[in-house]
């Protein structure tokens, strides 16, 4: 890297201008849920796996997507840096992380406030397809 | 471009740039308390400098507000994650800064990036960005006891048992101090940028227990059978995303979970979003992360894949392919593997 160029690019000036420049990604409005498709050929048959998951909290639909990686783990897209071992675990972390879109006044006794849910095992540290059974469309 | 807000009370960016002639060294954060100090006055000076950009520059929703040049950085990090690579496809199996070969150079340029700008503000070409060596805080009592968690460095966590707004050190909220550390752009769950005001948050220690260890990361370096891997001594590999073997996807800690990732979920609540930079912990988590990248090629060679030759989808993610940065085609894999006239660090291992 030449230093003389980064230091011409650093200013907020050039990065602002930068970013700004961007195309201005659409908005993201999920309208109901994501399907994550996995496809592998086993012993020469072609297999394919559809995965649909479909959440309320509170009686609402969620907005935020969940998907499974290739190892079976469950992922979501606005907690990038975990893995669950399952939809259920995804879900309650969500709720931890953005407090703000569950709101405690639809929480019922002892909820709304971190009453419950943290009975471990959020995030595991190796895969072997948990959560499963929870997928709705397999 | 949209008309930018001006200054009023804070201060306006003063572009002008001196640049060092001479490589800065990054040090360990618990071990040279002047450059942890350093950081922790830049990070304020950055987050109360008017970049002279406002939100409705970069598309947030509501009505115009400044932005600091900080939180340039944040708008950044939730752009790149929401880029997917190839377009068209799913962010979250690779985007033009995570999950695939990207990761570790975009993260350099982010960082270089930030170390200039805090070498302006701090009127110190010499400053080099210091790194949290997290294995320093295991194999002796619990991780969330580390002196980087003191009122005099980073301060601690939020509330027990489950963490939020982080009470005490130098990015502790106070509501009636209008010079508070206040997180101002934030993603929502569906990855939309917005605006926000409130108090940075964290919960170290609560979803998961512990940071990486020295076994962790030198298990990277063992690349003998059987006992170590030997994909490790390659960088990465075809399907280029989360699910790859090799050094890149280990260190990203997605197979398995662990080293980069888990350090981000230990910290929790607004490191473990994708407006993760919120938390100027990022930047000393992301420096130790360069730093074991430079250790991998200290060892392995300077070599990075894909090159060329790997299929146009990956458009982003190869050697001479442009960063998501305002570099434009001046930054690539190639031209940010060796940083050494930019920076090295004090120790490697
Ligand atoms: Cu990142």
């Amino acid at each position: 890297m030449d230093p003389r160029r980064l230091a011409d690019v650093a200013t907020p000036g050039k990065l602002g201008d930068y970013l700004s420049s961007l195309p201005k990604l659409p908005a993201t409005h999920h309208a109901g849920p994501a399907t994550t498709v996995r496809t592998t050929v086993h012993d020469g048959h072609r297999i394919v796996v559809s995965t649909r998951y479909e959440i309320t909290v509170d009686g609402l639909p969620i907005g935020a997507h969940l998907g499974v990686h290739p190892n079976g783990q469950v992922h979501c897209h606005a907690l990038p840096a975990y893995q669950f071992l399952s939809a259920l675990a995804a879900v309650r972390a969500l709720i931890d992380n953005y407090p703000e879109e569950f709101p405690a006044d639809l929480a019922g006794p002892g909820g709304g406030g971190h009453g419950g849910g943290h009975d471990g095992g959020q995030v595991h540290g190796d895969g072997h397809g948990g959560g499963r059974h929870e997928h709705g469309g397999d | 471009m949209a008309a930018r807000s001006m200054a009023t009370a804070t201060v306006v960016a003063d572009t002008s740039t001196e640049v060092t002639e001479m490589a800065v060294v990054r040090k360990n954060v618990l071990k040279d308390t002047a450059a942890c100090q350093a950081f922790i006055s830049g990070v304020k000076l950055l987050k109360a400098e008017d970049s002279t950009f406002s939100t409705t520059d970069f598309g947030i929703a509501g009505p115009p507000a400044k932005v600091r040049t900080y939180d340039l950085f944040v708008i950044w990090h939730i752009l790149a994650m929401r880029t997917a690579v190839p377009p068209g496809g799913d962010p979250d199996i690779r985007n033009a800064a995570h999950l695939g070969p990207i990761f570790l150079p975009w993260h350099r340029m982010m960082l270089s990036l930030m170390e200039a700008n805090l070498q302006r503000v701090l009127g110190d070409p010499a400053f080099g960005l210091p790194y949290w060596d997290w294995t320093d805080d295991t194999g002796h009592g619990d991780p969330t006891d580390s002196d980087l968690w003191k009122p005099s460095r980073m301060g601690g966590s939020g509330p027990a048992p489950f963490g939020g707004t982080v009470t005490d050190g130098p990015f502790a909220f106070d509501e009636a101090d209008p010079g508070t550390f206040r997180v101002r752009i934030t993603a929502n769950s569906t990855l939309n940028m917005i605006r926000t005001s409130r108090g940075l948050r964290r919960a170290l220690g609560v979803d998961v227990s512990t940071v990486p260890s020295k076994a962790d990361v030198d298990a990277l370096f063992d690349v003998r059978s059987p006992s170590g891997d030997p994909a490790l001594a390659t960088y990465d590999f075809e399907p280029w995303d989360g699910s790859s073997i090799g050094f890149r996807n280990r260190l990203e800690g997605f197979i398995p979970f662990g080293l980069h990732n888990l350090v981000h979920v230990f910290v929790g609540r607004d490191m473990g979003l994708a407006s993760s930079p919120n938390d100027p912990v990022f930047y000393l988590h992301h420096c130790n992360v360069d730093r074991i990248w430079e250790r991998w090629m200290d060892h392995n060679g300077r070599n990075y894949l894909p090159d060329q030759s790997a299929p146009a989808i990956l458009r982003g993610h190869r050697l001479k392919d442009p960063i998501v940065s305002p570099l434009g085609s001046a930054a690539t894999p190639e031209t940010v593997l060796d940083p050494t006239s930019l920076y090295t660090y004090d120790q490697l291992s």
